[in-house]
């Protein structure tokens, strides 16, 4: 239990009641370190430790709020004081919902990792250093990030609710590229702890698909049928995730405008779920409104089965608001064994290690385009063959769900800020490259 | 405009630096701190633990805005974020750079994130490679500050809503529009920075921004929307205040009442004629990114990608590279005002300046911070070091980059007047970029189809790609001073940690013949 979470949140939530207001109080005690290599050295190192109060404030209807880094009695007063006259001099908003009141969340001790909170700065360069060394080894360019976090986040309002919750979480990336500019590879892993960020492994990876993504041979851009790397696979399911709105979708500005919670339109084996007490997915179990996380499913049995709702939509539309979610867990009923099984199913098709600069076309369409990057490989007759330009790709994560060829047992927690996604390899077919891509 | 204050009084620095006395009243007066102090106290700590050269920022930023869906207020935020972020080089057996930030502004503070900063450049130490060498820059003691009438601090809330409100009032009595999402910010940016070497300047920096978008719909499910195109920019609120989005309320929701009623574009190659508000996105990604001297080197290999401009350093080319047809110069300029990334000394302490990138077609020159100028034979910085906020490292940022204009006299209705087969783009809309900077695509706000000369009809589901090197090879109408506009982005992502720039790029319209245009819709 994080005190001085609770003990700044008291003294703001004093600050509000002195006003008459309704208050909810967010504090966020965050503590990162980071090391940066690149061009096979290190470049920049860093940590800064921060404690951000935030509070929102409301008069009636009428609401604001804001945010500081100053936790002395001074600053949290001027805090208050300032959010007070931005809610007092906001119009009225028909859409507030007054705060929450007591609400019990399971704790969740699987997101902290007490070693890794010590956020040691000689273990992050050590990983730097042990991925520049292999790469050196092979005369190989290498580049990459080495990030770890503690956070202990505090939740009150003014109608009772008390939680906390902390966590720790690390990541390492790297980008390795051949001497001769015409291979680039890419790995990376994100974990609760930081011993489980294996420097010199993650660079092996990224120098092995280096290598193998060497001289690319151009074909043409179409329809191919694709095995995605849980990269890819989360960059799309981001995107999924952001269109299945349901007040969007009420509202006729939606793929699910058209396509409605429960219609059978998807594969029968894709399953999409939240769950922050998942062990492979540790996240908070509340939001910043205090609204429980509790288990849900998104996708199941060939249907979209909920959509975001909001707390004031969800009492709108009498659905259950089911909160801001940070965890996502895609799986499938009836996995491959491994990558190779998927592969050995397709008898013209396309590896993608990684998605890169991905942006909405048509949110009707949930149609996206982006770039593949740092290995595209070619399958012919169940094999991988060699390495292929890059795509730009205009299609979307739906392919993903409606043209599934497969996906693997094992899911991987993909590198990502402050969202955990855990994504399998996913085949699917029918995916648009629209145009190629001269990058290495 | 404030400057030359070499001599400033002590209180007169403080107060100007936002961290005596707040702008806004406070309960009860702060303790003072006097910030020289506290700079201090990190460039000396930073030295007696062993850092050759060590600067140090103070900053407070400050983030507000107002949001509204319909005729309501959805949000209404504060948010600041202050502290000290402290740098060191440290040269032992080997070079390092080490950073240490604290939210809390005090000498013992300032003192111990200096120590830590040299304990992780030691932690960091080891062969290096590519040997650190500071380029000479002069010793600056100055104050700069962002020219404005009306600080939008000073606007009431209410005001900015009611702007927005009114927006609403006038959109909505268009057929078929049914919703909108508005948004005015503000940016405050107060940075003190102070160098081992004897630098002492304190800036303030305002950005503004404004805007709508408004979303049209039909009985058969159909959807469009249509966003203004006012620019934020490095001004006070009079920049939001006297701009036309309330006059051009009715007009934006006609626009997507008719985008939604237009026919699809055709997939086929044709001229495109592109307003500023559509262009200066394009010279972003594809000349403000691939000239950025660290990322050409492999230095945001990992995150933001490389760039096709690295082969002009490594054979020797600068200067002969051939970026774009002879009537394409691109310069950079941090001194523009009004530009998102204007200031007057970057984050190393270096003065702005304004130079070409691009000149006649041929690339002649990158964007470099006081460590990067030796990497290719410069002597000087550049001026494009910046950090987002107290405790982001310093690194190498966009500066504004803009198309210098024509001194032919061309306007948008002389290339429409000029083409047989083309199609007319405002405003910006969706926008990727491959990691090398060669393929891009992007979208806009409103599409017009041309036909023999003239505008024949609104299209929709409009998207361009093409790769960088044709596309700029096939400008051959670039309009004349008059007709040039500043636009940009408040945020602008690169490094990791990520940070946001904010930045402008100028242009006045421009004709590009045969590019590939293609319909999104599926």
């Amino acid at each position: 239990m994080s005190a001085r979470g609770f003990e700044i949140a008291d003294r703001l939530l004093a600050q509000a009641a002195k006003m008459g207001a309704e208050a909810r109080v967010v504090v966020r005690e965050h503590a990162m370190g980071h090391v940066r290599f690149a061009a096979s050295e290190l470049t920049t190192a860093g940590d800064f430790d921060t404690t951000t109060a935030s509070i929102a404030i409301a008069f009636g209807n009428k609401h604001a709020s804001a945010e500081t880094n100053q936790t002395t009695d001074d600053a949290l007063a001027a805090l208050a004081a300032r959010t007070a006259t931005l809610a007092r001099a906001a119009p009225e908003d028909p859409e507030y919902l007054a705060p929450l009141g007591p609400t019990r969340y399971p704790r969740n001790a699987r997101a902290w990792d007490e070693a890794s909170a010590a956020l040691d700065p000689t273990a992050r360069a050590r990983a730097a250093r042990e991925a520049i060394a292999l790469a050196d080894s092979r005369a190989i360019v290498i580049a990459g990030f080495v990030q770890s976090h503690r956070t202990e986040t505090t939740i009150a309002t003014s109608a009772g609710l008390r939680a906390d919750h902390r966590a720790t979480w690390s990541q390492m990336t790297a980008t390795a590229r051949t001497a001769d500019g015409t291979g680039s590879g890419w790995s990376g892993a994100n974990a609760t702890s930081a011993s489980e960020i294996r420097g010199a492994e993650i660079a092996r990876d990224a120098c092995d698909r280096a290598e193998r993504s060497r001289a690319p041979r151009k074909i043409d851009p179409g329809r191919y049928t694709v095995v995605l790397e849980p990269s890819c696979v989360a960059s799309l399911l981001a995107h999924y995730v952001e269109a299945a709105d349901a007040r969007a979708a009420d509202q006729g500005r939606s793929y699910f405008s058209s396509h409605r919670v429960g219609d059978a339109i998807f594969d029968p084996r894709v399953v999409l779920r939240s769950d922050p007490l998942d062990p492979e997915t540790p996240g908070c179990p509340f939001d910043d409104e205090g609204v429980a996380l509790d288990p849900t499913t998104w996708i199941e049995s060939g249907a979209p089965k909920n959509l975001y709702s909001s707390r004031f939509w969800a009492r709108k539309s009498g659905r259950n608001a089911t909160g801001s979610r940070s965890t996502w867990h895609l799986s499938s009923t009836s996995a491959a064994p491994d990558a190779n099984a998927l592969v050995a199913q397709i008898k013209r098709g396309l590896v993608v290690t990684r998605f890169w600069y991905v942006r909405w076309l048509d949110p009707k369409q949930i149609l996206l385009t982006g770039l593949t990057r740092d290995g595209v490989f070619l399958i012919e007759d169940g094999k991988v063959t060699h390495a292929v330009n890059n795509f730009r790709f205009n299609d979307s994560p739906l392919k993903m769900f409606q043209r599934l060829v497969g996906m693997t047992q094992q899911t991987w927690r993909t590198p990502a800020e402050d969202t955990i996604y855990r994504a399998p390899i996913v085949a699917c077919d029918d995916f648009e490259m629209s145009s190629g891509s001269d990058a290495i | 405009m404030f400057r030359g204050a070499m001599g400033m009084r002590r209180r007169e620095f403080l107060v100007a630096a936002g961290l005596v006395a707040c702008a806004r009243p406070a309960p009860r007066a702060p303790r003072a701190v006097r910030i020289e102090d506290v700079l201090q106290s990190a460039l000396d700590a930073a030295k007696r633990a062993g850092a050759t050269y060590a600067d140090a920022r103070v900053v407070r930023r400050r983030d507000q805005g107002v949001a509204t869906r319909e005729d309501h207020v959805v949000d209404v935020h504060d948010d600041e974020s202050y502290g000290i972020g402290v740098r060191v080089l440290v040269v032992d057996a080997s070079q390092s750079w080490g950073f240490s930030a604290t939210a809390n502004v005090d000498e013992a503070s300032a003192a111990r994130a200096a120590r830590r900063a040299v304990d992780i450049a030691r932690a960091d130490a080891g062969p290096r490679k590519r040997p650190i060498v500071l380029a000479e820059m002069g010793v600056h003691r100055d104050k700069w500050a962002t020219p404005m009438e009306i600080d939008p601090f000073d606007v009431p809330i209410a005001e900015k809503a009611a702007l927005l409100r009114d927006v609403w009032r006038e959109a909505q009595r268009v057929k078929g529009v049914k919703y909108m999402d508005g948004d005015a910010r503000a940016v405050d940016e107060r940075k003190t920075f102070a160098s081992s070497e004897g630098a002492l300047i304190e800036q303030r920096v305002v950005r503004v921004a404004g805007g709508y978008a408004v979303t049209a719909t039909d009985d058969a499910g159909d959807f469009v929307s249509r966003a203004h195109e006012l620019p934020p920019m490095q001004a006070g609120w009079e920049h939001v205040a006297r701009s036309s989005l309330v006059k051009d309320a009715r007009k934006i929701a006609e626009d997507a009442a008719e985008k939604l009623a237009a026919p699809t574009v055709e997939t086929r190659k044709r001229d495109l004629i592109l307003a500023p508000s559509n262009l200066w996105l394009v010279i972003h990604e594809s000349i403000g990114h691939s000239t950025e001297l660290d990322r050409a080197l492999g230095y945001e290999a990992n995150f933001a990608g490389t760039s096709f401009a690295t082969a002009a350093i490594a054979s020797g080319k600068i200067g002969t590279l051939e970026y774009a047809r002879d009537n394409v110069t691109v310069f950079a300029d941090k001194t523009t005002p009004g530009g998102l990334a204007t200031c007057g000394y970057d984050d190393d302490g270096e003065k702005t300046q304004k130079w070409n990138l691009i000149e006649k077609g041929k690339l002649v020159s990158f964007q470099t911070t006081r460590d990067q100028a030796a990497w290719i034979g410069e002597k000087r910085s550049r001026g494009c070091s910046y950090a987002e906020d107290f405790s982001s490292v310093p690194f190498q940022r966009m500066p504004n980059v803009s198309l210098a204009p024509s001194e032919r006299d061309a306007s948008i209705e002389d290339m429409i007047a000029a083409t047989d087969d083309g199609v007319l783009i405002f405003g910006d809309g969706s926008w990727s970029i491959d990691h090398q900077r060669y393929n891009f695509q992007f979208g806009g706000q409103m599409f017009y189809e041309i036909k023999s000369g003239k505008i024949s009809r609104a299209l929709r589901d409009v998207a361009y790609q093409s790769n960088t090197i044709e596309f700029w090879h096939a400008c051959d109408m670039i309009g004349s001073a008059k007709h040039f506009e500043l636009h940009g982005s408040l945020v602008d992502g690169k490094g990791e940690p990520p940070q946001s720039n904010a930045v402008s790029h100028g242009c006045s319209p421009a004709r590009f013949r045969n590019v590939n245009v293609l319909s999104t819709k599926r």
